[in-house]
Formats: structure tokens, sequence, C-alpha cells
């Protein structure tokens, strides 16, 4: 099953408002907590965008990005990197493996829904 | 720019409350030409301005406005700050404060340095608290927190549509984030107090830190100077022992003397300089690694004194214990980028996948002095991977370190006993590499072995350290030391922390004392060795 959006992200709350958030936009969302799955998640949910927390258990947020565009089957994948106020060094970081967008928290909400919709809206994974 | 001189006389008249009259006649002047001057529509000079600044008992310097350049200057800078610069400031503003304000003018200008240094002490702080884990985390998490509660409400603020059981959820979501906060900031509070404890005792080490963290394990001037050392050593003869000895007796009168007995027969070690004598002494059985890098070293210290000294003039040094520690450390870098040009370097080390062992048959070296040079390979543009560094000695006390950000390699004392670093000591001379992780979840490939000065008699005891490279998992398929490991495999890697003190991991089997809990309260310690998740007279 295809879906629109998979988040990955620790904290209970900002996962429920993300999910309320996003799906209220009209999206299709599943999400999970941690890393690892996140990888095991994008493999087999096949979502079209990606909103990935940097600091997740098990597997940094960023091993998840380097790992999704090492993969042939991955990499075209659009990220949305989730980093933390005035953490530059994750910013370069998150640059240098290929994020697509970043948005930073604290946020507004309107800020995650623009940036998803920008993602959507120039996706050519369709081709 | 110069603030006008009429209105000093202007101000400086009234102030002695003689009236312009009476000044005009005093001078010998017309009153109505002295408020032309008093208004800046005519210049004064020469003689006129002596009589007058004698009429007014001021210094004629202060009169013609020379110690207010200064002022002015510093009030540029202070209207140029671009927190106020948008402000509709007159064009004649600044000189017109200075010269009819001229305290005010000085209190503002005191006040704009006093920010600007206060906002880079600020600056300064947030980049030690940036490397301070515990800190970290609590940050972390208050960042999440406040991320949550804002998101949270905007839900409830801008969705008009909510139903009661969504509305209600999203407000056990605020309440429940709110309380998680107070609990962070007041275990925040709990952290600085102690931090600001162990603040008060500042190490001549930890002044150093602070130097190489500012720089970034870089330093652009001596690596300059390193460059145009390199040249010259290379226009007398082939980098090495031989043609830096030659140097260092042209250029200045030093004899290196290798054997013989110890200038210092209470402390040998494996070399000496001895300024009074010029003689710089090697023990028989040093290292010819250990000959080029001192011999590099000196030649740099003699040479690029000045260079040295202007490095550690930037740097807050507050004690000649911290000074002479700079100093060494500075000259150790000169030496390393003497030893080891940089673009060379990064590009040998690129090639070869960061094996140390191939950059040491490369450059005569020691794994140490590699390694060390590995580190300040942070040249912004080129830049190596980044490495930290730490050498313990068999007691397991750190003795060296350059940090890395993000990971914590604590300043002194003992890391975790289960860090590569001591593991090397069980197997000398044979590199070991290990994947670890940290409770937080980042991953670090940790590199280390053991280097050993020689012994000059079989009564001394051979002195052995351990040295370790730390990098980023993420970078780790770069270097020749993640060949063959999977690195994507979570299960191989070892569990660690940085320290018992700031660990997390409370069942941890090599625990050895309690994790510092700030706010929290202190567990006690009731069996050094027992995980205090066990009761007493559990069979650990």
């Amino acid at each position: 099953m295809a879906i629109d959006i998979l988040i990955a992200e620790d904290e209970p709350s900002i996962l429920e408002s993300l999910d309320f958030i996003l799906r209220r936009a009209g999206w299709t969302i599943s999400a999970v907590t941690d890393g690892e799955a996140a990888l095991e998640a994008v493999r087999r949910l096949r979502p079209r965008v990606l909103v990935l927390d940097v600091m997740l258990p098990k597997r940094s947020g960023f091993e998840v990005l380097k790992q999704i565009r090492a993969d042939p089957e991955l990499h075209a994948l659009r990220v949305l990197i989730l980093t933390a106020k005035g953490q530059q060094q994750d910013r370069r970081i998150a640059e240098e493996f290929g994020a697509d967008v970043f948005v930073t928290k604290p946020y507004a909400n309107a800020e995650v829904v623009s940036a998803v919709r920008q993602l959507l809206g120039r996706d050519g994974r369709a081709a | 720019m110069r603030a006008p001189i009429g209105f000093r006389i202007s101000n400086r008249r009234k102030s002695l409350k003689i009236s312009q009259a009476a000044l005009a006649r005093l001078v010998g002047i017309s009153p109505s030409y002295l408020n032309l001057i008093e208004n800046n529509k005519r210049d004064i000079g020469g003689a006129l301005l002596n009589r007058v600044a004698a009429q007014l008992n001021i210094d004629i310097d202060e009169l013609a406005g020379r110690t207010e350049q200064k002022l002015l200057q510093d009030l540029e800078e202070a209207f140029a700050d671009p927190m106020i610069e948008s402000l509709p400031f007159r064009p004649d503003e600044r000189r017109e404060l200075v010269a009819q304000y001229p305290a005010s003018a000085a209190a503002l200008a005191t006040l704009h340095r006093a920010y600007s240094s206060a906002t880079a002490n600020a600056e300064a702080y947030a980049d030690r608290l940036r490397s301070d884990p515990l800190l970290g985390q609590l940050l972390h998490q208050i960042l999440s927190g406040i991320t949550a509660v804002r998101s949270s409400a905007e839900i409830l603020e801008d969705v008009t549509d909510l139903d009661e059981a969504e509305r209600r959820r999203f407000l056990a979501a605020i309440g429940r984030d709110a309380r998680t906060l107070s609990d962070v900031a007041r275990n925040l509070i709990g952290q600085f107090e102690t931090s600001s404890r162990s603040r008060r005792s500042g190490s001549p080490a930890r002044e150093i830190d602070d130097l190489i963290i500012e720089q970034q394990n870089h330093f652009p001037l001596l690596e300059q100077a390193a460059e145009a050392l390199r040249l010259e050593i290379e226009q007398s003869g082939p980098f090495g022992i031989a043609t830096l000895t030659g140097l260092l007796q042209s250029k200045f009168g030093v004899d290196v003397a290798v054997g013989g007995p110890a200038p210092d027969p209470e402390f040998p070690g494996q070399y000496r300089f001895e300024p009074a004598s010029r003689i710089m002494w090697f023990q028989g059985a040093s290292t010819l690694a250990t000959r080029q890098f001192q011999l590099a070293r000196l030649y740099g210290e003699l040479a690029a004194a000045e260079q040295i000294a202007h490095v550690l003039e930037s740097a807050i040094l507050s004690t000649p214990t911290a000074r002479r520690l700079a100093a060494r450390a500075a000259g150790s870098y000169l030496a390393g980028a003497i030893v080891f040009p940089y673009e060379r370097m990064l590009q040998d080390s690129e090639e070869s996948a960061y094996d140390i062992d191939h950059l040491r048959q490369i450059y005569h070296a020691s794994f140490e002095q590699v390694a060390h040079r590995l580190v300040t390979l942070r040249r912004p543009g080129a830049e190596g991977i980044p490495f930290g560094f730490l050498r313990s000695d068999p007691a397991g006390r750190l003795t060296k370190h350059f940090p890395l950000p993000g990971l914590l390699l604590p300043n002194s004392g003992h890391a975790c006993p289960l860090w590569a670093i001591y593991g090397a000591f069980r197997t000398p001379d044979a590199l070991l590499r290990q994947v670890v992780r940290f409770s937080d979840g980042s991953r670090y490939l940790f590199v280390a072995r053991t280097v050993q000065r020689r012994p000059g008699s079989f009564r001394e005891q051979p002195v052995l350290s351990s040295v370790m490279l730390a990098c980023d998992v993420l970078h780790a398929d770069r270097t020749i030391y993640g060949s063959g490991l999977d690195l994507a495999d979570l299960s191989a890697d070892i569990p660690v922390g940085p320290s018992c003190r700031l660990c997390t991991r409370r069942n941890c089997a090599s625990r050895q004392e309690e994790a510092l809990s700030p706010g929290g309260g202190r567990a006690e310690t009731r069996a050094p060795l027992l995980p205090s998740d066990f009761a007493l007279g559990d069979p650990a």
C-alpha cells in the first residue's frame, strides 16, 4: 500500500500533532518512532515523502538518510529533515547526505505543511 | 570625521558660566564673530584657538577634538550595530552627541563595548554547552517539549472544527508536555549549579581546551608559518633529520647530539634542549620519528616564535602554567604542520583511506604524530574527516585530548572503561577498532593503539600510552578501518558511555561510579561494583 507521507519521530506529542496536521491537509500518513523502523517502513510502504527527525533511537536520522541515498531503489525519495534550532552542524551534515528540505524545531505547523506541499508538488517519482 | 569645535567652545564656556560677550572680549574678537564660531559657521585655529583654550582653561587637544576621535569611532561602531542601524539617526547626530554630551556618548560607547563582549562570551558559552552531553540532552528535551506544546496549541487555536475528543486530546498533550518541561527545567537548573561549581576550578588544561575548541583544532596562522618553514627547509636539502640538523646549526647555532650522557641525569627522557649550551640532545635509542619531529619543533619554535606568541595572545590563559602548556601545544602543532604539509597530507590521507600505518611510512612518523595531524585537517573548504583524539596512560588517566563536536571526550580523569583506548593495552602495538553506540543513539568508530617510548636502561620503566582516534560512524566507510565491518549492523555495536559519571546506562556491568544526577538527588553507592538495580545480597 503506497502512502503519501511517512513520519519518523520519537516524541509522542510531536508525532501526534504532526500526524493530525498532515492528515488534515489531506494526505495519507503512516508513522514510526525509530530509525530502524523508518528504513523498514520506507521499503515496505513506499511513501512519497519522509518526514525525518534527526534524533531517533536505534539509528539516527542521518544514518537513515545516508542509507536511503545509497539504496538505488530509494534514493529518489523526498526527505524533509526536522532539525533543532542552533544545530548548524546538523544542517551541514544533512545537506551533505542529501536532505531535500529542512524545518527547524520549534516550528509553526504551517511551515511543515507548506514544506511537505512543496515536496509533493515537485514530486517526479511517478516517472 | 570630527565633532564640531564650535559646540565644544560653547559647552565649555557655558559650563564656566562665561557669557559669549565676555569671552569675545577676553580673546579680542567681536561677539558676533564668536557666535559664528560657536555655531560652526566659521573655522577656528592657530593663535585664536590657543587664546580661547587658555581663557577656557582647557587643553587645546581636547578643545580641538583630538581626544574625541576615539570616542567618535567607538560611537560609529555602536551606531552601525545591525540591531540599531535602521533607527532614523540624523547625519550629524554622533558628532553632536560627542560634542554636546560627551559623557553620554562615552556611556553609549562603553555600553556597546560591554554588550559586544557579553555577546561574544555568550556565544563562547553556547559553544561550550553544545559540547556538554548532559546539557545537550536536556536542551533537546526542552526543544522537543516546546515544539510539541506549540504545535498542539496552534491546532487548538487554528482548527475551528475540532471535536470534543480531539480538543481534549491536544489539551492533555499540552498539560503532559508542560509537566515534562518543568521537570527538565528543574534538572537544568540543578545542572547549572553543578557546572558553576566546577567551573570555578578552571585548570590550565581546561583553558587550553577552550583555545583549541574555539579554533576547532585548526590554526591557520601556524599552518602558514609551517608552510613557509617547510619551503625554507626543502631549499637547503631533502626534508629530514640531516637537513634539519644542518639548518639548526647554521641558523641558530644549535648542535644536535645523539646518545651519550643525558644533560639532566635526574630526568633523562627521550630528548632535551639546553638553551644555555645550545645543544639538542637525543637519547641514543630514540626513534627516528621522534628525532625528526622534535627537530622540526625546535626549528619551528625558534624560527616562528612570533607566530606562536600571536596565537597565544588571542587566548585567555590566566596562569604561567597554562601559558607554558599552550606554548608547548602550539610548538607541537607547528612541528606537525611542518612534518606533514597540509595539502599533501590531506591528499595522502584520502588516497590511503586514512591508513595511519601507511601515512607513517610516507612521512617517517610515529602513530601519535600522524593521529595528531589528522585531527588538525580542518581547513575550511579543504577538510578531512573530523576526528577526535585521546591519549591515556596505563592507569587510564587521560593525558591529551582534542575534541570532536558532538562526541564527549572527557577532559581529564577517565573515559568509559569499554573504550578501545583501554582495550588497546591488552594487545600492545596492535591496532584495535570498534564501533560504539552511546545511549543517545550516536555511533562512532574508535581506533586505538599503544605507543611506547624507548627506555634507556633495563632499570627504566617503559612508558606506555594508548592513543585513540574517534570519528562519526557516518564517515567510517571512508577510512580503511571501516573496511570489512558491517557498519549498518547495529547489533555489533558496543554500548558505551562517555564516563561512568556522565553515563545513563544504569545496568552496565562495567560501571565503576554512580551516574551524576543533577537536581534528582545523588544515588547512594552501596557497593562500588554492584549495579544499583540489584538488591543487597544479590549474587551479582
